[in-house]
Formats: C-alpha cells, structure tokens, sequence
C-alpha cells in the first residue's frame, strides 16, 4: 500500500484542475483507512474533474468492495502509469475475483517483485491456488459457464467483460482434448472488440 | 459524553445521518460533481457508496433537491438491508435461528434472492428442510444464485435419500467453476443413495498371518491367499430420516486355510432420526455365522449412536451390546455378552481433508472369567479426498485388553496390547463401481506368548454401489 499511496503523493505533485488535488489525497486517505466506499467516490470525482490516473485507484476501490466485475471493466479504460505493480496486483485480483482464472493468473505473473515482497508473496499464493484449479483437463461444464457468462454480459451491454469470460472460455476449451466449443468461443470472441492488453 | 462521541462516530460514518449545518458558502459545481458520480453509483446498484456521494453533494450544496429526493430514497431502502446485515452477522456467530429469521425479515423488507438463498441455507442447517426447500427454490430464479441454490437443494434431495435429484441439483451446481470441485464428488456419491442401496465387493488379497500364529513361527506355515466378496442393501422409505432394513451377506475363502472358510448372513432394522447436522439412530439386529463349513456363531442385539455439532467439530458417541452364541464344543466357552460404545470428535482440517478422533472401550463377559476381557484404547482416523475421483484413509490405533481371572491353561491372567494401522484407497471407475486397495497390519503383544504375532494383510478389490 505504501507504493501506492507514494504514487499518488506524486500525481498529486502534477498539475491539473483545480479541486482534482484534493480529491485524489481525500480518496488516498480514504483507502488507507480502509474506507473505500469514500475512496471510490473521491477517486471518481477527481477522474471527472480530469484526474485521468484517478480511474485505477478507482477500479483498485472497486476491488477492495467486492465489485470484481466492475472494477476488470474500469481497469480495462484506466490509464496508469505502465510501472505500477500494486495496481497490476490489483487487476489482477478483480480478475481472480471474477473468476477471470487465466486473466488473474497472467497478470499475476507480471506483478513479479515488483509490487514489493509482500505482495510477491500473495501473488505467489494465488498463483499456486490457480494453478492448482487449473492443473486437471477443464470440463465441459466450466466451457458452458464461460460461455454463458460472455453471452449474458455482452446481453448486458457490457463487452469488456463479455470479450474477458469469452477469451476465458477460448483458453479452457483450448485446454481439452476434444477442442469441445473452441470454435464457437473464439467466434464469440472475434465478434467482440479487442481486449486491451494488461496495462 | 461516551455516549455522544459513539453517537458522532456512528453518524460519521453513515450517510443518512442528518447533514451537519455548512459551514461555509455553497458549492453547486462541487455538488455536481458528487451528484454525477452518486447517480452513476446507484445505477450500478451501489447503495451504500451512491447515498455517500449523495450525502456529499448535499454537504456542499444543502439546496441540491436532486440530491436530497435520491438520497431519500436510498435511505429507505437501506432501511430494508439493515435486517439482512444482522442476518449476515447472526449467521457469522452461528446463531442460524436468529439469521433466518432476520433474513426472513429482509425477505419481507423487499431483500430479495439473496436474504432466500441464505435464509434456504440457514433452514438447511437447521433441519426445516420444507421451508428450506421454498427458498432454495425462491434464490434459483436469480441467475446470480442458480447454482449456490441448486447446490443446497441437492444436499436436501440427499437428505430426504433421493439420489437422482440430488445427482442432477449437483451437476447444474457444477456448472459453476468455484463449486464444480465440490459439486463432482458431491454428484458421484448422489448417484450412490437413494432409498434403496445395493452394494457389492469382491476383493483379493494375502494375509502374512491368516492363523494368528505367535511370532517367531516361519512366516511360510501361517500366510494364505484369500478372496472375500460381500453384498449389502439398506432401505430407507423415508429417506434420511425415518426408518430402515438393512441385510448383507458375505463369503470367504483361505486358499491354503479352509478351516478358515466361512460365510455369514446379517440383518437389521432401526430408526434414524435426523434434523440438520444432529441425528441419533438405533437399530436392532442379527447375525449368522459359519466357520470351516459348520455353524460357528449366532448373534443378536442392539445398536445406537448420535452425533450433533458444536463449533468446528462434530461429536458422536455410540453403544452396541450383543448377545452372542458360538457353537461348537471349542468355540462354546466364548458365548456371552459383548459390549462396547465409543465417544468421538471429528473437525475438517482443510476442505478435503476430516480428521477423527475417538476413545473405543469394550467389554466381553462369557462364562469362563479367564477369557471374559475389558478392552480400550484410542483410536484416529483421516479421510483426505484426492480429486478428481479417489478417496484416501489412514487409521491407527492402539488398545489395551485385559482379561478378569488366571487363566489355568496359561498360568497367567492374560494381558494383551495391539497397535493396529490401516491405509486404504478408494479410486472411482465410473458413478458407481470403484477400485479398492488397502493394506491392514496388527502387531499383538501379550503377556503369553503363544498371543504374541504380527500381521500384514494387503487387498485389492472392485466395489459396486447403486442408489435406486
């Protein structure tokens, strides 16, 4: 927490519009007490008022509520800084979080040491728990649920998420070896646009 | 003043509390801009967070109407989450009673399909499986509860013995990757009950002391091959809970030994009565015995146990007495009455992983006190499922026995200790027939030692069960 809270002592140091300084310290002091209800609105607030950095300490508020799907979506349009490994530890957990398994674990594996030797750690932890989940042939029914989950969020109007849980169900059925449904994943997933990569 | 500053802490961090005056003058663009971020909040469906912002926008700017209507509004629905947060907090505690009845009160409150999934839950646990059962049923219809809801809906089809349904509420539950790990093993054993089970075992093995001969003797004059194959049924019209028959039947075959060939008969009926995760049963039955080919023994009696949870074990506790008839002039001196009970306790050491522990203490009176004996000892048993489809058991034990008088034969009242181990694999082929290996092993010190020995005795076996 400590990287984060310096990288945002340095946003705050740059110039933007008047009021957004205020905001993002208000939402820095949020998080750190553990208040996120109040962070995501002080880091949403400054993001309106131009804070563009703002939206990844929103989506990183977001994961610490529980709102795993929210916060892959608001990380997908976030522009942090490519160095931020907490906040790459934090995508990576809202992938986790919703059961985005492949997503978390890629991510994961970029946080590296980066984030700091407790964090490392974690990051270690929920790769093993992933790799533990993933190390049997992925059944059918995982394929479906995949599946099903991008039909119901691209129904939704929500495509970040559908093209996630369709590249999801790309890679599992990838992982059979009866292919069972690739072909109709990956054509789900060509008929969604592109994901954006981790960063 | 300890009362007035809890008051502010509380009101601090709650935003239907009433608005502090503002202090200084209004600021519509600030407001706004809370306002922009509360709406979107609360299309997303974040109360808790929309009222905040909300609050904000009002502390800034006390004359924004829009504001105040929404934040209005939300309070009044948070009104009705309260009661499902103190279920949360109920169910936390473990006081499932209060919880459903909290949820119950969301529920009413306009909650929704997350206060009946956890109420169906809470129901469950407590045995109230038709209420339960509506709830389940009530959470199913949200896409979001599906497969949690189908999941307890099976463990109530098991409950009530139905192994079908049960099969098919765990496969839909599977379909959620979190639950498919717990929902595939849950679904093979579905298929292996139902209100009646049949099950079947033919196993082979050798056994390095099939006589029981004293240590010291050529291991070559007492080891035998062998091949056992058993047969059993259990009936239960009524499912879990209610009444039952059991029969079996079994066969053995020594190889080299055929004074040690026998088969047996075994029949019972009882009562279970069982709500939520507290049962208590007894039964009354008998058993027929040969040996060798002639009848060896004939036995009745009775049986009971209980079990109920407390905290993050499980406690039971059972008792058995026998009356038990041997024939034949060299096994007529062990007729009597056997008897025995077992206090224990069992927790989960990891989701897949339960662990036993438990005091057995027996005592066989028979005519003659110099074969009449106490026996005790504790013993622990460890189940560790091994996914995708094998269960592994490790068991060990030790006893001590005790016999009441000299015995004249011996001239010594006989005093044995045993160190008993057991590891066995189940690994399943298809829904109902597995694959059985074990390895049995006693070593026996006594104070005679013609009752001195060890055993080892490893089987591999194929077993079939079916739930009709």
């Amino acid at each position: 927490m400590t990287v984060f809270l310096l990288a945002l002592d340095l946003l705050l140091a740059t110039p933007g519009q008047p009021g957004m300084e205020e905001h993002l310290a208000a939402g820095a002091r949020a998080f750190r007490e553990g208040r996120y209800e109040s962070a995501l609105v002080e880091f949403r607030v400054a993001q309106a008022l131009g804070a563009t950095d703002a939206a990844g300490y929103a989506a990183a508020s977001l994961v610490k509520l529980g709102r795993a799907e929210e916060a892959v979506e608001a990380f997908a349009v976030a522009h942090e800084s490519s160095d931020d490994a907490l906040l790459g530890y934090y995508r990576a957990i809202a992938c986790y979080d919703a059961r985005l398994y492949l997503c978390g674990d890629r991510l994961l594996g970029e946080v590296g040491e980066r984030a700091g030797p407790r964090i490392a750690e974690q990051a270690r932890k929920t790769r093993a728990a992933i790799a533990s989940e993933l190390s049997r042939e992925p059944s059918r029914a995982s394929v479906d649920w995949y599946l099903a989950r991008c039909a119901e969020r691209r129904a939704d109007g929500r495509p970040v998420l559908a093209g996630a849980y369709c590249d999801e169900a790309v890679a599992l059925a990838g992982k059979r070896g009866d292919r069972y449904r690739l072909a109709e994943a990956a054509a789900q997933r060509a008929a969604l646009p592109a994901a954006s990569g981790p960063r | 003043m300890t009362g007035l500053l809890l008051a502010l802490a509380l009101a601090a961090g709650d935003p239907c509390a009433p608005l502090p005056p503002l202090a200084g003058a209004p600021d519509p663009a600030a407001a706004g801009a809370y306002r922009k971020v509360a709406d979107e909040e609360r299309r997303a469906g974040a109360i808790e967070t929309a009222a905040l912002a909300y609050r904000e926008a009002l502390a800034r700017d006390p004359s924004d109407q829009a504001s105040r209507l929404a934040l209005d509004a939300l309070c009044r629905e948070r009104g009705a989450a309260a009661p499902f947060q103190r279920g949360l907090e109920e169910m936390e505690a473990g006081d499932l009673g209060a919880a459903a009845r909290s949820f119950e009160d969301a529920r009413a409150a306009g909650a929704g399909a997350s206060a009946a999934l956890l109420e169906g839950v809470c129901r469950y646990e407590l045995g109230e499986d038709d209420q339960a059962r509506e709830r389940l049923r009530e959470a199913r219809e949200d896409p979001t509860h599906h497969e949690a809801a189908d999941l307890y809906l099976g463990f109530l089809a098991l409950r009530e013995g139905d192994g079908d349904a049960a099969a098919l509420a765990f496969d839909a539950a599977g379909h959620d990757p979190r639950l498919s790990t717990l929902a595939a093993p849950l679904s093979r054993l579905a298929r292996r009950t139902g209100r009646l089970v049949l099950a079947a075992l033919v196993a082979s093995g050798w056994d390095s002391n099939a006589q029981l001969a004293p240590s010291g003797t050529p291991i070559d004059t007492s080891n035998d091959g062998q091949l056992d194959a058993a047969a059993s049924a259990l009936y239960r019209p009524l499912g879990e809970s209610g009444p039952f028959l059991s029969g079996r039947g079994l066969f053995h075959q020594q190889l080299r030994f055929g004074d040690l060939d026998s088969w047996g008969l075994a029949g019972a009926a009882g009562w279970q009565l069982r709500r939520g995760r507290r049962a208590l049963w007894a039964e009354y039955g008998y058993e027929y015995r040969t040996l060798g080919g002639s009848p060896f023994l004939s036995a009745h009696g009775l049986r009971a146990a209980g079990w109920a949870p407390a905290g993050p074990f499980t406690l039971s506790a059972s008792y058995f007495v026998r009356f038990e008839s041997y024939q034949g002039t060299l096994y007529q001196p062990f007729s009597g009455t056997y008897q025995g009970g077992e206090p224990s306790a069992s927790a989960l050491l990891s989701p897949r992983m339960r662990l036993l522990l438990g005091y057995r203490l027996s005592r066989d009176g028979v005519g003659l006190p110099q074969l009449s004996f106490v026996e005790h000892g504790p013993h622990a048993r460890l189940g560790i499922d091994v996914p995708p489809r094998a269960r592994l058991f490790v068991e060990a034990g030790v006893s001590w026995r005790g016999y009441d008088a000299l015995d004249p034969q011996l001239a010594l009242t006989r005093s044995d200790t045993y160190l008993d181990g057991a590891v066995a694999l189940e690994w399943d082929l298809s829904a109902r027939t597995f694959l059985r290996a074990s390895i049995e092993a006693r070593r026996a010190w006594s104070n005679a030692a013609a009752f001195t020995y060890f055993r080892l005795a490893p089987t591999v076996g194929l077993g079939w069960v079916a739930g009709l």
